[in-house]
């Protein structure tokens, strides 16, 4: 029989899970919401329900830690979860931004660069890998998100060379300044994902790889 | 229980060894003081004489004693006393012992001392001058005697009570030591007292039933096991907490993970909205279903609330694969449309052509051009028509087709014969290369697929080019292979030239005509016919179908 503290520790696990999966939608709406699909309203009440949750995880984390004392595993795996919330919240928050600045570009005028599209694809890909990470506990998936920051970041900076040059050339320079802005956030939103990996493979492992290495947090 | 038995024991003998002393100590008492009398009295009798010879003289003489000597004369007045001053003491004609050795010559008393720790006997004989000689002892009383003999006693006692507790603990694990070493996988086959064999029976019969009860679950199992092993549905039972209580192979095979997920929570399977929506509706008591997307799988999901005293505590969810179910349909849907699409295409023409025929508005001599064109258009929805028709036929399956043995290169010639003039008309050559080979197959089929493959050659090819047809037994297989050199299909292209209606040119399809059916009744019949078939083409170069039948199709149809 699980025992009480067991009960809420699943039910921890579950609600990481939720606001895991909701994370992939909101980026997912995103990166339609930049290809032109009109779909803010459904990001901006995502990324409330992206919010609610994460206080109530809060919550649960906080009572677990005040009326169980959990040591080691547990101790890691809550801690663990507080820290990615605030990176899932993050994303929900960025994800808007996202929405909110593709709102103002002139589908008329602007061609979004492939580079951009493709860029989204692997962010939305590395988010998605991240929590599967976390709902498999796979230390090598999370090995895997962690390398694939780097694609995303030099997907970032051929796409800031890119719109140089478009806006140099006859883009309007107030929509090349939104789709850079709509790439940086995207590139954030891959950072957060890196984060949420870390903290899986710190809740798995027992070592935080930006202590292990004593580099100072990021 | 050996405690126990070990307890009792030693409080038994506890209790017998206090007990026993005490008596013993009692009896040795009143022993010691009949012999003490005893003494005195034959003291008494030798000093008698004494006395009554040298009267008090006597005693002085005597001096020290252990006893304490007395003599009383007839009044009580004391004479002399070997312990005390015959002076001071008082008279003594109201002792017991004095009055008695008065009346009867001879008397005896005891008293306790003031502190009962001791007491003194007093033996008196009544000399022949009526005076009276008393010898007294003083021995502890049982009190004393008990407080002087405790710490002697107290050690024997707890000697033996020691050797005693041995003794029980020996005797108590003895007892139990058949008890404890008692065989309870065979109870009837022990032998030991006679009390416990009830009981054994009992466990005999009890672990009998346990046994048959355990065997009883245990194929029940193996039964619903074997049942949902062998199911293609997947099946998954959770409880309120979403936590997976059991769930089939299938189950994992349908979302991808390879070891089972017992004991972790349904949504480490799938996240996905629809998913999580569902789950928390039948979790609230509710039955729902809902179509799932893995990778290129459909999955369909029906859940159903299990509940107990009115509560909802898990859910059973059963998941069938539909992915062909939902293809064939969507197949079909596009096939309607698609149908009524390329119906309609030649119908508006006739209907056109026949409308400004109608209206009076052509020149005679254009009369027969437009019906020209209306026959063309009639042909191709007639030619449409029968095509539809075969595919379907062959999509049903239904019709009892003749399996026969057939010769390929008979076929082959007979396909060529009839296309001849066609080939002709386009400038491109047209040859076989092959003997007589034999297969049993069904050679209106075999003749539909080398048809369509012929003429799409000649169809699709260029100015001079040629169409082969090669054919060639290969072990049990004949392979027909079907080459021209004509514009070749670009490879996005090559994977989808079997499906139905589709064109790799959609402009120029009126031109060449055809309804865009022909391949996909070549891949049908082939597979009808049990063969498989491969597609090779190069833009600008040909395109070469290699098709494989079995020589005896029938086995494997």
């Amino acid at each position: 029989m699980a025992t009480r503290f067991e009960r809420q520790l699943e039910e921890l696990h579950v609600q990481m899970i939720t606001m895991g999966s909701l994370c992939e939608k909101v980026i997912k709406l995103s990166a339609k919401a930049i290809e032109g699909e009109d779909c803010a309203g459904q990001v901006f009440e995502t990324d409330r329900e992206i919010d609610a949750k994460e206080r109530e995880i809060e919550t649960l984390c906080m009572r677990l830690l005040l009326h169980q004392q959990p040591v080691a595993g547990d101790l890691r795996e809550i801690s663990a979860a507080l820290r990615m919330i605030s990176d899932m919240e993050r994303i929900g928050d960025q994800a808007a931004d996202i929405a909110d600045l593709s709102r103002f570009i002139d589908r008329d005028d602007v061609q979004v660069p492939d580079e951009i599209k493709k860029m989204v694809e692997q962010t939305v890909h590395m988010v998605t890998e991240s929590v599967d990470a976390f709902v498999k506990s796979d230390i090598n998936l999370c090995r895997k998100v962690i390398a694939d920051d780097d694609k995303v970041d030099e997907a970032f900076n051929n796409i800031k060379g890119q719109l140089a040059g478009l806006m140099h050339g006859n883009m309007d320079v107030k929509v090349g300044i939104d789709l850079l802005m709509a790439a940086k956030y995207m590139e954030r939103i891959g950072d957060h994902a890196v984060n949420i990996a870390e903290w899986v493979e710190y809740s798995i492992t027992g070592v935080h790889r930006n202590n292990e290495h004593q580099l100072g947090g990021n | 229980m050996t405690k126990r038995i070990f307890k009792s024991s030693i409080l038994a003998s506890a209790i017998v060894l206090v007990l026993g002393m005490a008596c013993v100590l009692g009896v040795f008492y009143q022993y010691f003081g009949g012999q003490i009398i005893g003494e005195l009295k034959k003291e008494a009798q030798y000093l008698s004489y004494g006395v009554e010879l040298e009267g008090e003289k006597y005693l002085e003489q005597i001096g020290d004693q252990d006893s304490r000597l007395t003599y009383i004369d007839k009044d009580g007045n004391v004479l002399y006393d070997s312990m005390a001053d015959e002076d001071s003491m008082e008279n003594h004609r109201d002792r017991e012992e004095f009055q008695e050795a008065e009346r009867n010559g001879f008397g005896q008393a005891e008293r306790m001392s003031d502190t009962l720790s001791e007491r003194t006997l007093y033996y008196a004989v009544r000399l022949s001058d009526d005076s009276v000689l008393r010898v007294s002892s003083t021995q502890d009383s049982v009190l004393a005697l008990t407080v002087q003999l405790i710490p002697p006693a107290l050690g024997i006692l707890a000697v033996l009570i020691i050797l005693a507790g041995i003794f029980a603990s020996r005797m108590a694990s003895h007892i139990v030591g058949p008890i404890n070493s008692l065989d309870l996988d065979h109870p009837e086959e022990n032998e030991i007292y006679e009390e416990v064999a009830p009981l054994l029976s009992k466990i005999h019969r009890q672990s009998g039933q346990i046994r048959q009860q355990l065997e009883e679950a245990r194929r029940n199992q193996e039964e619903f096991g074997i049942i949902t092993e062998n199911m293609q549905e997947g099946l998954l039972v959770i409880d309120a907490y979403t936590m997976i209580l059991s769930g089939n192979s299938s189950v994992w095979r349908m979302f991808r993970v390879w070891e089972p997920k017992i004991g972790e929570s349904v949504y480490s399977l799938d996240r996905t909205e629809n998913f999580r929506r569902l789950i928390e509706q039948v979790l609230e008591g509710e039955h729902g279903s809902t179509l799932l997307r893995i990778d290129n799988e459909y999955i369909n999901l029906i859940a159903n609330p299990v509940s107990r005293d009115g509560k909802t505590v898990g859910a059973v969810l059963v998941l069938m694969n539909e992915t062909e179910k939902v293809e064939r349909e969507n197949l079909r849907r596009e096939f309607s449309a698609n149908v009524s699409h390329e119906l309609k295409t030649p119908l508006t023409s006739i209907s056109g052509y026949a409308e400004i025929i109608q209206g009076g508005l052509v020149k005679d001599e254009d009369i027969k051009k437009f019906s020209g064109r209306i026959y063309k258009e009639a042909q191709r929805l007639i030619q449409l028509v029968e095509d539809t028709i075969k595919i379907s036929q062959l999509d049903e399956g239904e019709n009892p087709y003749e399996w026969e043995d057939t010769d390929v290169y008979a076929v082959a010639k007979d396909v060529c014969g009839h296309l001849k003039d066609v080939a002709w008309k386009k400038n491109v050559h047209l040859f076989i290369e092959g003997r007589k080979t034999d297969c049993r197959t069904v050679r209106h089929i075999l003749e539909e697929i080398l048809y369509n493959l012929c003429d799409n050659g000649i169809k699709y090819n260029r100015e001079d080019g040629t169409v082969s047809i090669h054919i060639r037994e290969d072990g049990e297989n004949v392979r027909i292979l079907v080459k021209d050199n004509g514009i070749g299909i670009p490879g996005e292209d090559v994977n989808r030239v079997f499906e139905r209606f589709y064109r790799v040119d959609k402009s120029h399809s009126r031109e060449i005509g055809g309804t865009g059916l022909g391949l996909s009744i070549v891949k049908h019949g082939v597979t009808f016919l049990g063969g498989t078939i491969d597609l090779v083409s190069e833009v600008g170069k040909g395109t070469e179908i290699t098709v494989i039948l079995p020589k005896d199709g029938r086995k494997e149809a």
